[in-house]
């Protein structure tokens, strides 16, 4: 056979045309249905770690709507400390994604942040406040490097801050059956009730090496022979919780969540 | 008739893309970890190989030989692009955990090697159904990897708890190296092994 | 001792070519060969060479791995008694004491690994190999006092499955079968093969806070080498760990027994010296290149100390010098003990995950040696094309 250059590329354009037409239809047709699957699988952690769903619990999307009537998302700014009402329509805000974009991240500083290996973070961050009567809490969400990976989680603290009602990591590739087993609930179950942070915004909740537990109000037994996973538990709260972080709004969210009113 | 019987059967065993013809090997070490993984993925390359070697097949006598290999490659791409959407569109957790596995079919030479090998020559009608067998030989592999990998790597079958770990207060202590890529291998191999024990003409000759 | 010839002679027809019991030759030739000097000749030609076989060369290491064995029953039972509160535990106590844990864990593994090597046998019918006595011996050596019996089995049956038979049974294998079953239970079952818990046997009756941490997890921790403490809490010399008083593997603990065994081997000409000088110049180089850029507390621990932690010893005089697995030209030799020796000082110092680095250095060059010999002999005849001027 043989086909003439003109042929060639006809044939090519007109190929490169339909296929293009074809993919960039159903991925624009689909893009909203995958958006939402995105938040609803955030929101899903949410409503775990703040104690409004059991663990295993897979809600259907009403239901999560339902949840998210009494539940606020707020921008934190780190710089100043002020918190605004998270507008998805007219904010393009996604910390995760920011945190290496110029314009929209900074660099990190302190012995924390070194220890956790963060070296940028997103300026804005959203925090979710949990309105829910009688399970009033925070959800800070929380990442940093343990032994192979990152590990992302929420850890939710009552309206005054200063107790634990629970932490959650949906994402991370340690080892698995030691450093893996920071997913396991059975490890998550140690947590509520433990001191959160002082007045002053000092971290009082610890990991400690496995067994190594001497107050139990403050300290969460590690996982047993993975030290260094363990470890970046406590080195990651401590960054988020610095000044760095959420540091400086902390008086402005104390406020916000027992302020009680649904804006 | 047995000729088509021929072509969807032997890529099970005699022939298996991942065993015999050892290819499309990354995936199946990378997405094996859960059965339900599995199958999403054995899912997604039927749908890819199968309608590749049909738009191939149809086009065949269009291509122009000196850019067949680029339009093999632009159709894949496409519906390889296609079923990752699908994907996350509806099956967001299991999309979530192949992360870009579904984008890697576009390197799974097992796709590529059956258009430029098969679907260049034959009519839409075989070239379906040697899409399909070579899916279900590749797809076979994969669960039954999965299955083992799940089983003694978590204790459980499709999330189902069949050995309650010593971490959830049960007595089966987890295999941990199931769990990491080279179980995968392991697993591959003694397939290998127990194929060409069962049927000696698979083995190689030797020097 | 004549009636067992008697014994044996009679029930030999029923083994043989035609007899009842033809399939389970191979078992009848082990029991046989075992006791006696094997019966058979070389037919063909004049051999003029050493009346050595199979059968010398591995009861040959075996003796050589008696010294090791000894301290292993001796130590595993001091510092179990210890550990429980014994002060000054004597000699015959601690080797009963270790006999209790190291013995189980053996006869697993003769069981386990003799079961398979029989299977094999039969099938493919040839005869039971003494290499297993070996690697029996050298498993149970490398394995932690605590490990789960469970554990012994599955790991032995690894090694002598993937390490040994898939690639064609003793003489094929490309992997030490014996390092192959630890490595397995290593990244299979991290939790009770690794960390500070499993180096002492019995854990019961511990008094709280005490842990039998190993030097090598102390170094990654910064504490330097003069500071290393036992599980009691007192300091460790360096010729605690040189004679062997420490936790950690069982057999891998004394260098000094394991250099007495080194010494053997290299006498008898059964171990090759030059994988042995090799591996240990590797260390010792990268060592104080390591030092002489140090950043962390680890980076400036010293050779000496490197040599008597962990199983370095062990694996140097043992394992790196498995005639099969290793590399079989003399240069080749140098190259694959001198990468054994560098690369287990970079996974020991730079690693957080894996302490010990002696297996999988040896692990990762027994895949090489293959290739690292192909060269060599390459090289070699190049040499000599050019020698003759045939290029």
């Amino acid at each position: 056979m043989n086909f003439s250059n003109r042929y060639i590329v006809l044939f090519a354009a007109t190929l490169c045309l339909a296929l293009s037409l074809v993919v960039s239809t159903i991925a624009v047709s689909l893009k909203e249905t995958q958006d939402a699957n995105k938040l609803l699988d955030k929101r899903t952690m949410v409503l775990r770690v703040a104690g409004l769903i059991e663990r295993e619990d897979q809600p259907t999307p009403e239901e999560i709507a339902t949840y998210f009537e009494n539940i606020e998302t707020v921008v934190v700014d780190t710089n100043t400390g002020n918190l605004m009402v998270f507008d998805p329509e007219t904010m393009k805000i996604d910390p995760r994604k920011d945190a290496k974009a110029k314009g929209l991240n900074k660099k990190t500083e302190g012995n924390w942040a070194k220890k956790a290996a963060i070296k940028t973070i997103a300026e804005k961050q959203l925090i979710y406040l949990i309105r829910t009567p009688g399970k009033e809490c925070v959800a800070f969400p929380i990442y940093g490097n343990g032994l192979w990976s990152t590990l992302y989680g929420f850890l939710c603290l009552k309206p005054e801050l200063d107790e634990v009602v629970g932490i959650i990591y949906y994402e991370q590739k340690e080892t698995a059956g030691l450093g893996g087993e920071v997913e396991n609930p059975r490890w998550l179950a140690h947590w509520p009730g433990k001191k959160g942070l002082t007045a002053e915004g000092e971290l009082l909740v610890e990991v400690v090496k496995n067994g190594k537990v001497v107050d139990e109000t403050t300290q969460v037994d590690g996982i047993s022979g993975s030290t260094i996973t363990s470890v970046a538990v406590t080195f990651m709260l401590e960054f988020w919780f610095s000044d760095q972080a959420y540091g400086k709004a902390l008086g402005n969210i104390r406020q916000a969540i027992s302020g009680g009113t649904n804006e | 008739m047995s000729n088509s019987k021929k072509i969807l059967i032997d890529p099970l065993h005699i022939n298996n893309p991942i065993t015999l013809q050892v290819l499309g090997i990354c995936s199946a070490l990378a997405v094996t970890t859960k059965l339900e993984i599995a199958f999403v993925m054995a899912g997604a390359l039927t749908f890819v190989m199968t309608s590749s070697n049909v738009i191939i097949s149809l086009l065949r006598n269009k291509i122009p030989p000196s850019i067949r290999i680029i339009t093999q490659l632009a159709v894949i791409a496409s519906l390889v692009i296609i079923a990752d959407q699908v994907l996350a569109a509806f099956v967001y957790q299991a999309s979530k955990q192949l992360s870009v596995f579904v984008g890697l079919i576009i390197t799974n030479c097992i796709v590529m090697g059956r258009a430029e090998a098969f679907a260049m020559a034959n009519p839409p009608g075989p070239s379906a159904i040697d899409g399909l067998g070579n899916s279900l030989g590749y797809s076979l592999i994969l669960i039954v990897v999965a299955f083992f990998r799940e089983l003694f790597g978590s204790g459980n079958i499709m999330g189902f708890e069949i050995m309650p770990t010593v971490n959830n207060g049960g007595w089966y202590n987890p295999n941990g190296i199931m769990v990491l890529s080279p179980g995968a291998f392991f697993i591959i191999g003694f397939i290998i092994w127990i194929q060409r024990w069962i049927s000696p003409s698979m083995q190689e000759e030797t020097n | 001792m004549k009636f067992l010839r008697k014994q044996l002679d009679k029930i030999a027809p029923n083994f043989e070519k035609g007899g009842k019991l033809e399939k389970w030759y191979p078992l009848y030739e082990a029991a046989d060969s075992f006791m006696y000097t094997p019966g058979h000749s070389s037919k063909a030609g004049a051999h003029v060479r050493d009346g050595i076989d199979m059968k010398r060369l591995m009861m040959t290491v075996v003796i050589a791995l008696i010294p090791a064995t000894l301290m292993a029953f001796w130590n595993t039972g001091l510092q179990e008694l210890r550990a429980i509160g014994t002060d000054t535990p004597g000699m015959i106590e601690s080797i009963l004491a270790g006999a209790w844990h190291f013995l189980p864990v053996y006869i697993t593994t003769l069981a386990v690994g003799g079961l398979i090597e029989a299977i094999f046998a039969i099938v493919r019918k040839h005869e039971i190999n003494e290499g297993f006595l070996v690697t029996s011996l050298l498993f149970p050596l490398i394995l932690p006092p605590d490990i789960p019996l469970w554990q012994v089995g599955l790991g032995i049956a690894f090694g002598v499955l993937v390490g040994k038979e898939i690639f064609g049974g003793t003489g094929f294998n490309v992997l030490n079968p014996a390092l192959t079953g630890r490595i397995f239970l290593f990244f299979a079952y991290p939790g009770q093969i690794s960390g500070d818990n499993v180096w002492i046997a019995n854990r019961e009756g511990w008094t709280d806070g005490v842990s039998g941490t190993t030097a090598l997890a102390q170094f990654y921790n910064g504490v330097a080498p003069e500071a290393l403490t036992a599980p009691t809490g007192e300091v460790l010399t360096w010729w605690d760990y040189f004679i062997g008083w420490a936790p950690g593997s069982m057999g891998e603990t004394s260098t000094l027994a394991c250099l007495i065994g080194a010494a053997f081997l290299i006498l008898s000409k059964v171990g090759s010296w030059r994988i042995m000088l090799s591996m240990f110049l590797g260390m010792v180089l990268t060592t104080l290149l390591f030092n002489a850029v140090a950043v962390n507390d680890y980076m400036r621990v010293g050779w000496q100390w490197h040599l008597v932690t962990g199983g370095f010893t062990f694996g140097m005089v043992f394992m790196a010098t498995d005639p099969v697995s290793a590399a079989s030209t003399n240069t080749g030799r140098w190259i694959y003990g001198f990468m054994i020796g560098a690369l287990t000082v970079l996974v020991r110092v730079f690693n957080p995950a894996y302490p010990e680095g002696v297996m999988l250095a040896i692990i990762f060059m027994n895949v090489f040696a293959p290739t690292i010999d192909y060269y060599v002999v390459k090289a070699n005849i190049k040499r000599r094309e050019q020698r003759l001027e045939l290029q």
